[in-house]
């Protein structure tokens, strides 16, 4: 190469040919990108929805606002507490598929009691694998107008089946006593249960009345407040040995203020869900027990706790066992079992 | 020592191997829709999807005329939009990983090299977990939960480049940043998923790896990636290939080691990064890939980095479709077959490793 050589050097060839393939390269990548969501944007996805069918719109628990079919007569709902407000507002027909934990985990027995899968009809058939995973196939399987959800699955995942596959998702995750009542109205909504829907509300905000002037009563009357162990789970032993309860914010802590109780584990900083130990249990002396079997959990799951024997509540014979699908599902029947819980801590006390 | 460019394969058996890949993508690809938990016909499979790639040019049903239309509709719907951008981005995923595995063991002249040693993986997941955890952009998760991945993937990948820039340091020294940094952000993550408890769930799920719920603008966005990495890659080959022979052997035939180091550790980064923002952390690919295209095609990078991105995105596509086969009744995150299959595998070449012991050993 002499000095009056008018080629460039070989390093600068070289890399202006790098930076030209690398953007001819980013151009093209571009170009794929683009047209394929040009092409989405021109081509959305079509629904499953069965056409004809008149709509609405309402306003999920997240605030979303979802436009719906009226009436739909194919429902996949994946929370067993949308479940029972369907079955209770008498539209259970519309059911056409419900999670189920995968096979491994249990299949449709998962989720729901025995109890539960035989009185609300349900079928190993209608299994929609929400745990692990929702997996999308099974629902597109079942043709559905409409999907029900609650907190089972995850907001993202809903948002992102709803979006890709234009099959509306509402999702029915109350947060207090009070949004349960919130959702029924909602179905009622959809579902235009007439009726029906409206005594169920009636119901449920009669319930609440009642149990507020309980309340009010009992500590007017001087009656002293029970304290209880309000407990879902146990770990018999190992280093997690202790009783899963229900912490402050919880449905749980908003029964027992409901059934005018004091919640043993209400002042814990260990969120929503708290597992207390024996000791702690021992220490904060409820004097009532109520605690919730199912899901391969037993009244002999708890004789087997840490320090069981050692309470006083234990040792006087205040344990009650209830179906843990009362104190677990944010749903009508949760509300409805209220007065039988105040039945069960102040017996003979009447509640309305 | 490794051999630089081979023994050279003669050609036919050269085409014969890549005539059984392209073979194993096309059954892969098949039976991705015939395992699935929904049961399809593998004749209605096959017609969606001559149906769909040609565009319907031959008209009829995309389902070949035996199948009630609205049916047909739902099973386009199921085939179509759900399960073939699932097995299209287990196929790109898995060549992003194969062609990082490739280029760190390259760099680093160690066949254990992995994409996740460098503590990418874990960068990616507190990413995905301002998602899980504290909400952030649920409401458009279809693309915030890969942009948060990446972002926090890439972020970990320029704190490794920046230790890498370093005088003093070396390859080993690298190699114990990433671990550092891996258990570094560990306890980050655990620390972050304290926080919400039902959050900590979803991303532990995440984690596992998986390809469920793709979407076509997924897989645009991850063909994008790969022409870019792909195109990077092809102009490594040679500079790899002198790396072998030692720093200073190839400092003295002319090539700036460190900034090939650099340059290779970025494009592995960013490669990484793709693949676990759309998957989550899918272990053993990076690992396997690498090893069974210089198995197959010699030890020139040039051709083991584009073969170990083929071979990568082989050992994915059969991951998810062994997913189906293991779990009938769900989708078994795919990074759970890979490591059915990866462990064994790893620990024969580590076993190979030891027996010949030290560093660039051909294996």
């Amino acid at each position: 190469m002499t000095l009056n050589d008018p080629s460039p050097p070989p390093s600068r060839r070289r890399t202006v040919s790098l930076t030209v393939l690398v953007v001819a390269i980013v151009l093209v990548a571009g170009a794929a990108v683009g047209t394929t969501a040009v092409y989405y944007a021109l081509h959305p996805t079509g629904s499953t929805n069965s056409g004809g069918n008149s709509t609405t719109t309402v306003i999920d628990d997240l605030g979303r606002s979802v436009t719906v079919p009226l009436r739909p007569t194919r429902v996949v709902v994946l929370g067993p507490s949308i479940v029972d407000s369907m079955v209770l507002l008498g539209v259970r027909s519309s059911i056409v598929g419900v999670d189920c934990s995968s096979a491994a985990f249990g299949g449709i027995l998962g989720d729901y009691t025995p109890a539960q899968v035989a009185a609300w009809n349900l079928s190993s058939r209608m299994c929609i694998t929400a745990y692990p995973a929702l997996y999308p196939p099974q629902i597109l399987n079942l043709t559905p107008q409409l999907v029900l959800a609650a907190s089972i699955v995850s907001e993202s995942t809903l948002e992102s089946f709803q979006a890709t596959y234009g099959i509306p998702v509402v999702i029915l995750a109350p947060s207090t006593i009070g949004g349960i009542t919130y959702d029924v109205q909602v179905l009622n909504t959809i579902f235009e249960t007439g009726s029906a829907g409206a005594h169920l509300v009636q119901q449920l905000q009669r319930t609440i009345q009642e149990a507020t002037s309980f309340v009010t009563n009992l500590t007017d009357n001087g009656t002293p407040l029970r304290s209880v162990l309000l407990t879902y789970y146990v770990v018999p032993s190992g280093g997690y040995a202790g009783y899963s309860t229900f912490g402050p914010g919880s449905f749980g802590q908003s029964l027992l203020d409901l059934a005018g109780a004091v919640n043993i584990a209400g002042g814990t900083n260990q969120g929503q869900y708290p597992s207390l130990s024996g000791s702690q249990v021992l220490s904060a002396n409820p004097s009532a027990i109520v605690a919730g079997y199912g899901f391969g959990v037993t009244n002999s799951s708890y004789a087997a706790g840490p320090d069981w024997s050692s309470f006083s509540a234990v040792v006087h014979g205040n344990v009650s066992y209830v179906d843990v699908t009362y104190m677990t599902e944010a749903d009508p029947t949760m509300v409805l079992w209220i007065p039988t819980l105040a039945a069960i801590l102040y017996p003979g006390v009447p509640f309305a | 020592m490794a051999r630089i460019g081979g023994p050279d394969r003669p050609r036919l058996r050269a085409l014969t191997y890549g005539a059984l890949l392209a073979g194993a993508f096309i059954v892969l690809f098949l039976l991705a829709g015939i395992l699935g938990p929904v049961a399809i016909a593998p004749l209605t499979v096959f017609h969606i999807l001559g149906y769909e790639i040609t565009g319907g040019a031959f008209g009829g049903s995309p389902c070949g005329g035996s199948v009630d239309p609205t049916r047909c509709a739902t099973l386009v719907l199921i085939v179509w939009e759900s399960i073939v951008p699932e097995i299209l981005l287990a196929f790109l995923a898995g060549a992003l990983l194969g062609v990082s595995g490739g280029l760190l063991q390259g760099v680093f002249r160690n066949p254990l090299a992995d994409p996740y040693l460098l503590g990418i993986s874990t960068g990616a997941a507190i990413g995905a977990s301002i998602l899980f955890v504290f909400g952030v952009g649920v409401a458009q998760a279809n693309l915030t939960l890969p942009l948060l991945a990446f972002v926090g993937a890439l972020l970990t990948g320029l704190v490794i480049l920046l230790a890498a820039r370093s005088p003093r340091s070396s390859i080993e020294t690298l190699m114990l940043t990433g671990v550092a940094l891996n258990a570094f952000l560990s306890g980050g993550l655990v620390f972050t998923l304290l926080y919400n408890p039902i959050g900590n769930l979803q991303l532990n799920f995440w984690l596992l790896g998986g390809v469920f719920g793709a979407t076509w603008s997924q897989v645009g966005l991850l063909v994008g990636g790969v022409l870019v990495v792909g195109a990077l890659v092809v102009l490594h080959g040679r500079a790899l290939n002198l790396l072998q022979l030692g720093g200073d052997v190839a400092q003295s035939l002319g090539l700036d080691s460190r900034r090939v180091v650099m340059r290779s550790i970025l494009l592995a980064s960013v490669a990484t990064a793709l693949a676990v923002a759309f998957t989550g952390v899918i272990g053993f690919v990076g690992l396997i890939a690498p090893h069974i295209a210089r198995r197959l095609f010699g030890y020139d990078y040039r051709r083991v980095l584009p073969i170990s991105a083929v071979v990568g995105a082989i050992l994915l596509g059969g991951a998810f479709d062994l997913s189906f086969a293991i779990l009938p009744s769900t989708e078994l995150p795919i990074g759970v077959p890979m490591a059915f299959l990866g462990g064994p595998f790893f620990v024969y070449v580590l076993y190979r490793y030891r027996q010949r012991s030290g560093p660039g050993a051909e294996t």
